[in-house]
């Protein structure tokens, strides 16, 4: 096939001029494969997000009737013992929420009309966000209720309990008189229980926000060390060059999961420990790509105008370069994020990484039973499907990225 | 050639000075590892007195305080452990009560045989795999193959390798295959070839499992590089002057694009390295990956140190080698 890009003679008809990244999005989302990728992975992070109103044991509301002297009380048992992260989590929905609608009200805006407003909307947006988060953070104290409010809505000492669709916590066990562990699906579990008589199926949906939270958190931060390195190394060169280089060669040298084991040994196995130390594992990828975007464009016509203008430094860097030449480091994140949902589950399996009883697909797929004895495979299948679809939306999302912005590919298809 | 590999080598120094404080850093600053004998990482079962007498050692290895337990300084520490480590004393474990090196020696061996192996399958598959998709592409068995291996690359090894554990290495369901190590119980009596055979019976799936995930990334590199030589000049001559086309494929495109493959394979074992700690431990194989994870879970900061830093020299060499092969496969590339 002629490829008629690079034909002056031959210039494809091109759609009508539309923002950069109008133009990749329209372009990414054409196959229907990308469109359910991005559908899952928009649901994931959905759930990651909003997990305690879907699973919980607790009901949204219930009524306490009227007993001798006392009026019914009206209670929101959900509500009221949401912890600190899952209200910040929250924020951030409906901050994300809020950021949306003013994306698509301010659609039909002119040009500067509508940059003003969303970027107005974000700073405002933000602003909110972190000042009740760090509110949250400060005065929210969680508390514990262990109260079984399914067989105190069975018992009638409550009424009108209104329970979410899952009407398990993540952590809550069926006592061992019962004898209900290892459970097969039933109508009490859908998908049955695990080695602690704990509901499969909530731990499930519980594992989406481990392992979104430690995909995103983690490459964030790998994110910023590597555009921060590349576009340093990239712009100076020279001294800066050499010394960063050296820096990078040294931590690609370690391999890395060796260099995750000894950060896990050392510093301990929370949550935000594996995030951390997952991004400062992963950085380098990003600081390369980057120093090689900037070493291209460094000397090109705008960035010379730019310079000239005498604005300072860091907008050069960040508003005028880091646009161009950011196209790759995305493309790479994508892979990047599969790659750490990948590291955390194998470290949960491992034993080495979030600890229970915070569900992880890793831990799960772990005490899914010794396989070499005893192999539940029923209990394998829920989180090893998770993680491989998870994996492969990522990878599959990121390859039609680097497609859709590959200049080369543009009359295939 | 030669002032070239002296110049890598001195350039590897700084490189490696760097790595080794970088190490001694993190190591160092871990939370609990004080000389004011602080808090103890040993087992629940051990008297505070065993517990004390552990520290002291740990601390002793680790070059916190010298002979006379009086505390040394940052700086000291680095290089005193810098000195020993350079001297070839690698640390000695605190779990085994072994020195490093030895610990290494039994099972870098095991580790290297199975990767080479597991190397060996994944070029079988991905060379033809490679060239196939790439002299059709754009048709369904490029865009299927593509896919296909993304999909495998997806797969997490924990389930695959637990399934198939679980499955296929388990008396509840099919016991095709050993559940653990590398051999049976009576090698001792075995002649070589059944020996032999015993290895391989018993590293067939971890092979599996170690394979599948490498033909994507390595069937695309191929498939890229081919299509690249394709489009070459020396191609057209190739064809004009009447070669048939197998010649053209295989004695012209095929040659120039493995070029590029000692540079992948060079850049993936470090990779495999760091990849065999996941498998080694599901199949319970006492290689270089199981030993850096049952060290994580004791704590055995000595070990991982040094397996690190092993690991990192090994990788330093690798890219080396890569850099000589290449030059000796192709005389035409230079480096200056």
């Amino acid at each position: 096939m002629t490829d008629l890009t690079l034909s002056p003679m031959n210039q494809p008809v091109l759609p009508a001029p539309r923002p950069y990244w109008g133009w990749v999005a329209a372009r990414l989302f054409r196959p229907l494969l990308v469109r359910l990728c991005a559908a899952y992975l928009a649901v994931l992070v959905i759930i990651a997000l909003l997990v305690p109103l879907i699973a919980n044991g607790q009901p949204y509301t219930c009524v306490v009737p009227a007993v001798a002297g006392h009026a019914a009380i009206r209670e929101y048992p959900l509500f009221r013992d949401l912890s600190s992260v899952d209200l910040i989590l929250l924020l951030v929905a409906g901050a994300l929420a809020a950021q949306g609608v003013i994306m698509s009200r301010s659609r039909r805006l002119s040009g500067p009309q509508r940059l003003m407003r969303r970027r107005i909307g974000a700073v405002v947006i933000t602003g909110i966000t972190i000042l009740a988060g760090s509110l949250i953070a400060a005065l929210h104290s969680n508390r514990l209720d262990a109260t079984n409010y399914r067989s105190l809505a069975r018992h009638g000492v409550i009424t009108h309990a209104v329970f979410p669709p899952v009407r398990w916590g993540f952590a809550e066990m069926e006592p061992l008189s019962k004898g209900l562990i290892n459970q097969l699906p039933s109508r009490r579990h859908w998908l049955g229980t695990d080695g602690d008589g704990r509901d499969e199926l909530s731990r499930l949906l519980w594992g989406a926000r481990i392992a979104m939270g430690v995909g995103f958190v983690s490459q964030i931060i790998a994110l910023a060390m590597g555009i921060v390195v590349g576009a340093l190394t990239g712009y100076f060169g020279g001294i800066f060059d050499i010394i960063l280089m050296r820096l990078v060669e040294m931590v690609e040298s370690i391999p890395t999961f060796f260099l995750i084991l000894t950060f896990v040994a050392v510093y301990g196995r929370h949550i935000l420990d594996i995030m951390v130390i997952i991004g400062v594992t992963s950085w380098t990828g990003y600081a390369r790509l980057l120093r090689a975007e900037f070493f291209r464009i460094r000397n090109l016509d705008y960035v010379l105008a730019a310079q000239g203008t005498g604005m300072p430094l860091w907008r050069v860097l960040f508003k005028h370069m880091l646009p161009n030449g950011v196209t790759p480091v995305l493309v790479s994140a994508g892979f990047g994020l599969a790659g750490a949902v990948t590291i955390e589950a194998s470290l949960s399996y491992l034993g080495v990484g979030v600890q229970p009883p915070t569900a992880s697909w890793g831990s799960m797929l772990n005490s899914a039973g010794n396989p070499a004895t005893i192999f539940r495979w029923w209990q394998a299948l829920g989180p090893g499907m998770l993680i491989f679809i998870t994996v492969l939306a990522f990878n599959l999302f990121a390859e039609s990225l680097r497609d859709a912005i590959d200049p080369t590919t543009m009359g295939r298809r | 050639m030669t002032t070239y590999i002296i110049r890598r080598l001195l350039l590897m120094i700084p490189t490696l000075l760097g790595m080794t404080f970088m190490l001694f850093a993190v190591v160092r600053f871990a939370p609990g590892l004080t000389t004011s004998g602080g808090q103890v990482s040993g087992g629940i079962m051990q008297s505070r007195q065993a517990q004390k007498q552990e520290q002291q050692i740990m601390e002793r290895r680790l070059h916190l305080v010298d002979k006379n337990g009086h505390p040394i300084n940052l700086a000291m520490q680095y290089f005193l452990w810098l000195k020993s480590t350079c001297e070839g004393h690698l640390g000695t474990s605190l779990v085994y009560q072994e020195p490093v090196l030895t610990l290494i020696e039994q099972r870098l061996p095991v580790t290297l045989t199975i990767n080479a192996i597991a190397m060996a399958v994944i070029y079988l598959v991905s060379l033809p795999g490679g060239l196939i998709t790439a002299l059709n592409q754009g048709r369904f068995i490029d865009k299927g193959y593509g896919f296909f291996s993304l999909a495998l690359y997806s797969l997490p090894v924990i389930w695959l390798g637990s399934t198939l554990l679980g499955f296929f290495a388990n008396p509840q369901y099919f016991n095709w295959f050993p559940s653990a190590g590398l051999h049976s119980t009576n090698t001792g009596n075995m002649t070589f070839f059944r020996y032999i055979a015993d290895y391989l019976y018993h590293i067939v799936l971890p092979i599996v499992c170690s394979v599948y995930g490498g033909f994507a990334f390595l069937s695309k590199q191929i498939r890229g590089s081919i299509l690249e030589n394709l489009q070459q000049d020396y191609v057209r001559t190739a064809r004009a002057k009447g070669l048939p086309e197998s010649t053209v494929l295989v004695r012209h495109v095929f040659r120039n694009s493995l070029l590029n493959l000692i540079t992948l394979t060079g850049m993936s074992l470090p990779g495999l390295l760091g990849g065999s700690v996941i498998i080694e431990q599901i199949f319970s194989i006492n290689g270089m990956g199981r030993l850096a994870y049952t060290s994580t879970l004791s704590r055995d900061l000595p070990v991982i140190q040094d397996l690190a830093l092993v690991g990192s020299v090994l990788t330093l060499l690798c890219y080396l080698a890569v850099d000589i092969c290449y030059h000796l496969a192709d005389p035409r590339v230079i480096y200056d």
